[in-house]
């Protein structure tokens, strides 16, 4: 584009700010018309006046334009609202209205608990006024606290009870001591009381487990015969103690070759048994012999007492065959079959 | 001769305002500026009165024109003014240097 002459023609203005000027002027023009020709279809469509009401109220909402205040006029600090409850007719704040609503007419999970929780305790009260007539008349809200009255110390000892009474490990002592208490509550059927069960019950339980009886728990181990936490001293005695100590001797527990309990026939029979089932060494074998003699006519299961026999004999085999030898002296542990 | 020229570099201004699309940028600037500084509805306000001045049924487009193209360019506050010439002036002084 040309250079323009700077020439002062209007006012101090050479043309050339005189025509970006009115290229200005042309600009706001423009805007006008639109606003005129907006203003003129409002006119024939009659919604120009439509917003407007009445002088009066129109300076009345007039937008307020002061600091410190909104537009309302008003100062921005929070309001309060109340309400009416329509069921109690009280006034509440507004923040707390649902929360009391849903006491107020006995809807939502809370109130269904509350009221519950009043249902009992006025059922106990009324019980216990039965019972003894020198209780006053409290309100059930007055028993949460604990020094007043004396059937509120029953409540919460029951429900202290019920809760402890229910605890497994409660369970577990009850079942030796009392049998039957709490025994469908408890979550291990085994081990049963071993004084309940009868001879015969007894003695399948030794012969598949261990049998051991735990001194802080008394409980019957239930592992198998070879579990490591007991050793086979522990299982004599326990079965000598469980099969009411049928006059085993001491040196049963102590010579490991004089327990030879079997009869030439139950030997004979277990041998075979075991010699068919068992593909461990034939010392094993004959020494499980032993130990099921000293159990009963169902030689099911090996039994741990092998282990200590070999430690003990020193040879398994040896002590194997000698313990055929040697069958009458423990003849009496099988008496009572 | 002096107002041919002009005549010429004003066309030339707007040939060139046009063809670049800066007219039509700088007046949406322009609309922009006059919304938020209020000209508009002062200006709306007195259109309402022009209109209930003549009469609703009879007013014109022509009417309106007259009313308010004069009123609208003294109401336009002044650093709207001067932004806009401001922008237009760098406009031209960009074109010149292509």
């Amino acid at each position: 584009m040309e250079e323009m002459p700077v020439q002062d023609l209007q006012n101090g203005e050479s043309h050339y700010e005189l025509a970006v000027k009115d290229v200005m002027l042309e600009l706001i023009d423009d805007v006008s018309l639109g606003l005129c020709f907006e203003v003129h279809r409002a006119c024939k469509f009659g919604t120009l006046f439509l917003g407007d009401t009445d002088p009066k109220s129109q300076r009345e909402h007039e937008l307020v334009d002061r600091p410190g205040v909104d537009v309302f006029g008003q100062v921005p600090t929070k309001k309060q609202f109340e309400c009416m409850c329509p069921n109690c007719e009280r006034n509440l704040a507004a923040s707390r209205f649902a929360p009391h609503l849903e006491k107020c007419m006995g809807m939502g999970r809370n109130s269904s608990r509350i009221a519950s929780r009043r249902q009992a305790a006025m059922a106990k009260e009324t019980e216990n006024r039965m019972v003894n007539p020198f209780i006053t008349d409290d309100s059930p809200d007055d028993d949460n606290d604990v020094d007043w009255s004396y059937h509120v110390d029953k409540k919460v000892k029951r429900l202290k009870k019920d809760k402890l009474s229910n605890s497994p490990r409660r369970n577990k002592f009850h079942k030796f001591r009392n049998g039957d208490s709490n025994s469908d509550r408890s979550a291990t059927p085994e081990p049963p009381s071993y004084e309940l069960m009868s001879l015969e019950e007894r003695k399948h339980l030794l012969l598949s487990t261990c049998g051991v009886i735990s001194e802080h728990t008394k409980k019957m181990c239930t592992r198998s015969h070879k579990c490591p936490q007991h050793t086979d001293e522990q299982r004599q005695k326990v079965r000598s103690f469980l099969l009411g100590h049928s006059g085993v001797e001491d040196d049963v527990n102590i010579d490991i070759d004089s327990l030879d309990d079997l009869d030439g026939q139950l030997i004979r029979e277990n041998l075979q048994w075991e010699a068919g089932s068992n593909a461990s060494s034939p010392a094993d074998s004959n020494s499980t012999n032993n130990s099921i003699g000293s159990s009963y006519k169902k030689p099911t299961g090996k039994s741990g007492k092998s282990k200590k026999k070999k430690y003990k004999g020193g040879h398994g085999g040896g002590s194997g065959v000698t313990s055929l030898t040697h069958s009458a002296s423990d003849s009496n542990l099988y008496e009572f079959e | 001769d002096m107002k041919r020229k002009d005549a010429q570099m004003r066309a030339t201004i707007n040939q060139k305002l046009i063809e670049t699309g800066e007219r039509e940028r700088l007046k949406e600037l322009l609309r922009t500026r006059l919304i938020e500084c209020g000209w508009r509805d002062q200006l709306k306000q007195h259109c309402k009165e022009v209109v209930k001045q003549k009469g609703l049924e009879h007013i014109t487009v022509d009417d309106l024109v007259s009313e308010i193209t004069p009123k609208g360019r003294a109401l336009v506050p002044d650093n709207v003014k001067k932004e806009l010439l401001q922008r237009i002036r760098t406009f031209l002084a960009q074109q010149s240097n292509i």
